[in-house]
């Protein structure tokens, strides 16, 4: 198992924001979390990714505890998380953003270009700037690469988000809302560029309210309400749960 | 980098020019933009309101000085001495300041109160420092040249040099600095510290590096200026110091390569061309930070380079 959540919770002060969560990962999975707004899901994935310290429980990747550990380490070991509304460096460009990103790429390089990029910023770094392009176009970026991030349109900011995750060669992408705010046109091009993460090995775990966009994608479901899990499976089986059924539309189908 | 062969020309200055003073201005802007360019790494870097790189300046005069003293050093190796002190000075602070999570105006507070801290110390412990009335410096550096062996830095031109030779160092160095990996991680963490993190960054060591390079060049600084003016004063630890630096630092532009050069060059020369009693260069300095963060919060290089821009843009 890549990634085992125990007993995971997290209160702030009387609210408890997550109770009790337990689940598990494979690799290569691509699970979905969604449930209502404000049923836990962004704060089940920031404690994942070492955003916030959780206030009891575990979370074991590749049988390590990482709970609580700075959100730096847990990124080093290969867990990346994407933000709800896009976080960028708004002064810098495009292709600026993908190199920073590239950071933890260019600390596995174990040869001696780290020391002569820093002398020639140009050489040291041309793989991963062939990398960075590909991101970028894989995201239909590469018009904009050199623009500034506060010049790009919601969606653009949202793609750059994901461009900047790959660049980071995660095992595991914690996908939060990647979907939200996009349009038609723009969900289609999230959907390849996510088959195209899957079909290298990267797994998954994204959190969405929109239960069809999960459904098409995910592997395994969990679904959250008021911090708890109440129901976990096949996609298609948890929407079908009458729990589920109740916590989204607050009466059972056929009442 | 292409901005650096703006020093060539000052490289030849002394052959047209040979007034003592205009020298001796330039003298102290190439001494006072390594401060700023100190202060420019760790603020217009990364993004941390340093209040100790006085501190840093003062700690360097006195340690290179003391150590020659004490220890019967050359120049260049007191100086070493003194990296190897504020190096573990920086990295107590900032590892106390990182750790706590202090950022802006509380980073600021803080390092402001160690720097007080440090000048208390210089200012008290007479018996090494010889407190309020400072220390004489006779000692001069030597430098082997070429051809005439090794050469004592005592005139104004080959103190220009120097200084000169000195910017230039730093300026190279902070140029690819900014440019490298390490530079990127800097601004990462200046624009979205929590962002960085998620990506992998170790805001914290990178934070910690910034406060450590930045106060090792600004101890570079004060170790020629203390042994330049021949004097070493508590003063040289004060705020209004490290004031000095950050409207330098502001006035040329933040985040620039050249910024803090051009800021030192007219806060220094301004108060030479308009003659100003001491309590009023104080005002303004205050009116002119003021100014710049209401008029041109880029600074002069950050205006002057969007005026650039638009230029090439039109034609």
């Amino acid at each position: 198992m890549l990634l085992k959540v125990e007993n995971l919770t997290k209160r702030f002060g009387g609210l408890v924001a997550v109770s009790d969560v337990s689940f598990g990962i494979e690799k290569g999975e691509i699970i979905g979390i969604f449930g209502p707004n404000g049923s836990g899901k962004t704060t089940l994935l920031s404690l994942l990714a070492g955003l916030l310290p959780p206030t009891a429980g575990h979370v074991f990747w590749k049988g390590e505890d990482i709970a609580g550990a700075r959100p730096n380490v847990i990124a080093s070991r290969g867990v990346i998380k994407t933000f709800q509304n896009p976080q960028l460096f708004s002064e810098l460009s495009v292709f600026e953003h993908v190199m920073i990103a590239s950071f933890l790429a260019f600390t596995r390089i174990k040869d001696h270009s780290r020391l002569s990029s820093f002398l020639a910023p140009g050489k040291g770094e041309a793989a991963l700037r062939a990398r960075a392009e590909k991101a970028l176009s894989l995201c239909r970026l590469q018009g904009a690469s050199e623009k500034s991030a506060a010049e790009l349109s919601y969606g653009e900011e949202k793609m750059l988000g994901v461009a900047m995750a790959m660049m980071c060669e995660p095992e595991l992408l914690l996908l939060d809302e990647p979907a939200s705010g996009l349009g038609n046109d723009e969900i289609h091009n999230l959907e390849n560029v996510l088959r195209d993460l899957r079909a290298h090995g990267t797994t998954l775990c994204i959190i969405d309210h929109k239960v069809a966009f999960l459904a098409k994608f995910a592997d395994q479901a969990i679904a959250l309400q008021q911090g708890c899990k109440i129901a976990q499976g096949r996609p298609n089986d948890v929407l079908a749960d009458p729990a589920v059924v109740k916590a989204y539309l607050g009466r059972s189908h056929h009442a | 980098m292409k901005a650096l062969w703006f020093l060539i020309p000052l490289y030849l200055l002394p052959l047209v020019v040979t007034s003592d003073t205009v020298l001796t201005v330039l003298i102290f802007t190439f001494l006072l933009s390594i401060l700023a360019i100190g202060f420019n790494i760790v603020f217009g870097g990364a993004g941390q309101l340093t209040m100790f790189h006085a501190a840093a300046f003062g700690i360097g005069s006195y340690a290179t000085f003391l150590s020659m003293l004490h220890f019967g050093l050359p120049f260049w190796l007191g100086f070493l001495v003194a990296v190897v002190v504020i190096v573990l000075v920086s990295i107590v602070i900032g590892w106390i300041c990182f750790k706590f999570r202090l950022k802006e105006f509380y980073f600021a507070v803080v390092t402001m109160a160690f720097a007080e801290l440090c000048r208390l110390i210089a200012l008290n412990w007479t018996s090494v420092t010889n407190g309020t009335l400072g220390m004489l410096v006779l000692e001069k550096p030597t430098l082997w040249l070429p051809g005439s062996g090794i050469v004592k830095i005592e005139q104004t031109t080959p103190w220009y040099f120097l200084t000169l030779a000195s910017l230039t160092v730093v300026l190279v160095f902070s140029a690819l600095l900014m440019r490298s990996w390490i530079g990127r991680n800097f601004s990462a963490i200046r624009l979205n510290e929590d962002l960085a993190q998620t990506l992998g960054i170790d805001t914290f060591r990178y934070k910690l590096l910034a406060f450590t390079i930045s106060n090792v060049i600004a101890a570079f600084a004060g170790a020629l200026y203390g042994f330049y003016t021949g004097f070493i004063e508590p003063s040289y630890l004060s705020v209004t110091q490290s004031l000095d630096a950050i409207a330098m630092a502001l006035l040329g532009g933040v985040s620039t390569i050249l910024g803090p050069v051009v800021g030192a060059l007219v806060l220094t020369s301004l108060p030479h061309l308009i003659e100003l009693p001491a309590e009023l260069r104080v005002a303004v300095y205050g009116i002119i930070l003021i100014l710049v963060i209401l008029v041109m919060p880029r600074g002069i290089v950050g205006l002057a380079a969007g005026f650039f821009k638009r230029q090439t843009h039109a034609s």
